[in-house]
């Protein structure tokens, strides 16, 4: 019997735990907010460049957050391009077309990617890259395009575990209706699986975006740098958002400098949790009406 | 017929007088930075983090000048700048300390100095202590002084923080401050001059070690030995530990690393290298 | 149609062993690139000694002490938060309240590790510096609570989700004999679930020991052993940020191999301990 006290207690103790996890969280909010504030104007973005010239390319910006914004962009869109096709076909494989022993085993080996620590991913990363300047490519240096191999590497068990999900917990009635009408296996996948998993899909693949956008790890070891301006082409190194936050707390050389930091802070907060909202929106929004519709 | 080729020959040398006024009003104007003219490549620099605000002043008047260049700057330290030159990693390899003859010969390095700077004993403006014996210095960082208050301080316990195995600042003073002593395993590691700076300026009970041109008010010098660290008592050479900035390329700079050397040790150079707290040499 | 069948279907299987090669490959290319340590037979020594490069000693013993320290005490932290959320969240106040919260909760997923490093530094170390007069506010202590925090999200949802397993018939028999919210909880829930959980702490904490960015901005990276909380340590992952300028020939870089393959080897072996844990508690 659970008597009344311990009742309270617990509930005491429920009210209390999540009191510290919101103050917490909000104190770490504030603190960024209050001490960042007023760096939330153009000029954290642009530096001393006008927004115009920037945007164009025509002046190259410094001491400002446009290079490290374009390079986070640059580098998730390669490594989305990268993950989603190879993360996507091994989620239908596994979902549609494998036995049960093998989809176990494959689950268990991705299971272990899953948990791989991101800056063994960059270790990976960086020691391809010797190996492969030291034997075949003599100008092949850390890059952007390294960076986004080792980051679509991070991001791929999330695809194919989303992708198997999304896939599997579809209603057995959707399964058996485009076999009836006489459609091979790869017809019902295409034109009747894959459209009702689309929403779950996308939100996963909004989900590895933010991943892509936080990670400092493993662009830390391929090719992110403290200065490189806008990235040229996939074979120069960049700079990154979180890197450049990285790089601002143990350097800055004056207060100004802290400031912009706090501001970039702000920044790829905001930019992570509009990933986030629309990816729970539209989950939940497109799973509503896939319900009204069986 | 004859008129015309005259008149044409008066419009050719109409326009070759302009192009060169033009020219020549162009050299005036740019001074040394139109050898960068018509550059469009990459230009890779890493290494010692000392390097870097000149590094990036010295980027910042190129890519002003020629938008179409880019300049990559990174850290890593004297030892990482010497590695990565060698391996043909970047075109610009710079250290705080002279490579050895090890490394020259391994990878067929060419060294150029282009400034004088000291290694400084740095502490938080707010402690009282300012000034130490060399003595007194080898004892806190090897850990058997342990306390504010044994060297005329508040009753707080030392925080001594050091730089990273690749750094070219920790091998000058570690030689030439610290005599080759140990340094503590408790200390906390940094991984460069701005970063040693943030965590000194951060911890009212610290202690560590940067380059004299990173100081400034968020740090306090201690005087070691009677000398006060400075851009005057290292160019007299009366602080002894100083080190030379060098950059360093894989046999011969050239193109456009050979550009910006050269550009490093001209006028313009010398002075974003004064402004930013280091001697200028030749 | 046959053929577009056969071949999209080896397309999708050729991604699945790409795939699954890739993490095998990984581990791979770390042994083979650690193998003069191993043919030296120096490597399990290397797990136990201490580092000390100036007097030619290169062990990883003070790293993987500093990781399991810390991560434990990332985990004890996290632990009774997390339940006591989750509680919040699935049992107690499963409307309103709850969902509210748990939305907040999702959110806080997706903020940055980067993000919990920098207010770490610049508020956190200070502040364990001032109330603990010992030492600089760097060490297991900071690192050690504010990784706590990063892992709390995922362990509560985690959590929450394991309290959903229970079969609602049984729940239903606990209402008609009359229990209320706590006593189907502890009776009824807790028994089900807490195999669950185990294996959502048993990830958390795998994932705790694979974060670099907090350990290694506000760790101290000290390389040697810690003594007490309040001592700066450094961990596996700090170490492989740390060390990578150095010289690719020398030992100290391929000290980074064996850190690699030690925290290959941590989380796989938590992942097989999940895995196990979920097999038996399904049947």
């Amino acid at each position: 019997m659970v008597s009344p006290f311990w009742d309270r207690a617990f509930r005491l103790f429920a009210w209390g735990c999540s009191l510290v996890l919101m103050g917490t969280f909000l104190i770490i909010i504030g603190f960024l907010c209050i001490k960042g504030y007023t760096a939330l104007n153009l000029r954290l973005i642009f530096g001393d460049t006008g927004f115009w010239d920037a945007v164009v390319l025509r002046r190259q910006v410094f001491d400002g957050l446009f290079p490290a914004m374009a390079g986070t962009l640059c580098l998730i869109l390669l490594s989305v391009v990268l993950a989603v096709p190879l993360g996507l076909s091994t989620g239908i494989f596994l979902a549609e077309y494998a036995s049960p022993r093998v989809k176990w085993f494959f689950s268990f080996v991705f299971d272990i990617l899953a948990g791989i620590p991101s800056i063994v991913v960059g270790l990976f990363g960086f020691s391809i890259t010797l190996f492969l300047h030291q034997s075949f490519f003599d100008r092949l240096y850390p890059c952007l395009l390294i960076s986004a191999l080792s980051l679509a590497f991070l991001v791929l068990p999330y695809m194919i575990r989303t992708t198997q999900m999304a896939l599997e917990s579809l209603p057995a009635s959707l399964r058996l209706t485009a076999p009836s009408l006489g459609a091979t296996q790869l017809q019902s996948i295409v034109y009747v699986l894959l459209p009702a998993a689309l929403s779950t899909i996308l939100s996963g693949i909004i989900l590895s975006i933010g991943r892509c956008a936080e990670d400092t790890a493993v662009i830390m070891l391929t090719g992110a740098v403290a200065t490189a301006g806008i990235p040229r082409s996939v074979f120069s190194s960049f700079e990154a958002l979180p890197f450049y936050i990285y790089y601002i707390s143990s350097q800055y050389a004056d207060h100004s400098e802290l400031i912009n930091g706090y501001g970039a802070c702000l920044v790829l907060i905001f930019i992570c949790m509009n990933l986030f909202v629309l990816s729970h929106f539209l989950k939940k929004r497109l799973s509503q009406k896939l319900l009204f519709r069986h | 017929m004859k008129f015309e080729k005259n008149k044409r020959g008066v419009v050719w040398a109409g326009i070759l007088g302009l192009a060169l006024v033009f020219c020549m009003t162009g050299l005036c104007l740019a001074g040394e930075l139109d050898v960068f003219t018509g550059e469009k490549q990459v230009l890779r620099i890493s290494g010692g983090t000392a390097h870097i605000p000149v590094m990036k002043a010295a980027a910042q008047k190129i890519i002003g000048f020629n938008p179409d260049i880019q300049i990559i700057i990174a850290g890593g330290g004297s030892g990482a700048g010497i590695k990565q030159v060698g391996e043909g990693l970047v075109d610009i390899g710079n250290s705080g300390r002279q490579a050895t003859d090890a490394e020259v010969a391994k990878y067929g390095l060419k060294m150029v100095k282009w400034a004088i700077d000291g290694v400084a004993a740095v502490t938080h403006p707010q402690n009282p202590v300012k000034s130490l014996s060399s003595m007194q210095l080898q004892d806190i960082f090897s850990g058997k002084i342990t306390s504010w208050k044994d060297v005329g301080g508040k009753e707080a316990p030392i925080n001594v923080y050091t730089r990273d195995a690749a750094s070219g600042t920790r091998s000058v003073f570690w030689e030439k401050a610290l005599k080759k002593a140990d340094i503590t395993e408790k200390a906390n590691v940094v991984v460069s001059n701005g970063a040693m700076k943030t965590a000194l300026s951060n911890d009212p009970y610290s202690i560590g070690y940067v380059s004299v041109g990173f100081i400034d008010q968020g740090v306090a010098a201690l005087v070691l030995d009677g000398v006060t660290p400075s851009m005057a008592s290292v160019k007299s050479g009366e602080y002894t530990v100083a080190r030379g900035l060098f950059s360093n390329t894989k046999g011969e700079a050239q193109g456009l690393a050979k550009k910006f050397m050269e550009y490093l040790l001209g006028p313009d150079g010398r002075a974003l290298v004064l402004d930013k707290g280091f001697i200028p040499v030749n | 149609m046959g053929m577009k069948d056969f071949f999209l279907k080896s397309l999708f299987l050729g991604a699945c062993l790409l795939s699954a090669g890739i993490a095998l490959g990984i581990l791979g290319f770390m042994v083979v690139l650690a193998y003069p340590l191993f043919a030296q037979g120096l490597f399990w020594d290397m797990l136990i000694t201490p580092w000390s490069p100036g007097q030619g000693l290169f062990g990883v013993g003070p790293m993987i002490t500093g990781t399991l320290c810390i991560a434990s005490l990332a985990v004890g932290v996290s632990v009774p938060i997390s339940f006591g959320v989750a509680c919040f969240v699935g049992i107690l106040h499963p409307g309103g309240k709850g969902r509210i919260l748990k939305f907040v909760v999702e959110a806080m997923t997706s903020v940055p590790t980067v993000i919990y490093g920098f207010v770490g530094i610049f508020l956190m170390v200070p502040l364990v510096r001032e109330l603990f007069s010992g030492g600089s506010g760097m060490c297991i202590l900071s690192a050690g609570m504010m990784l706590g925090l990063l892992i709390s999200p995922t362990m509560i949802l985690f959590f929450a989700q394991s309290f959903t397993l229970v079969p609602q018939n049984h729940l239903d028999a606990a209402d008609a004999l009359g229990a209320n919210t706590v006593q189907k909880f502890f009776y009824i829930v807790l028994p089900c679930a807490w195999k669950s959980m185990v294996t959502g702490l048993v990830l958390s904490f795998g994932r705790a020991m694979g974060d670099t960015l907090i350990a290694l901005m506000i760790g101290g990276n000290a390389a040697a052993f810690p003594e007490s909380v309040l001592d700066p340590a450094r961990t596996l992952t700090a170490h492989i940020a740390l060390i990578i300028a150095a010289d690719f020939d020398s030992i100290e870089f391929k000290t980074l191999f064996v850190c690699g393959i030690s925290l290959y080897a941590m989380t796989g072996i938590g992942v097989v301990l999940a895995r196990g844990l979920g097999q038996r508690g399904r049947a």
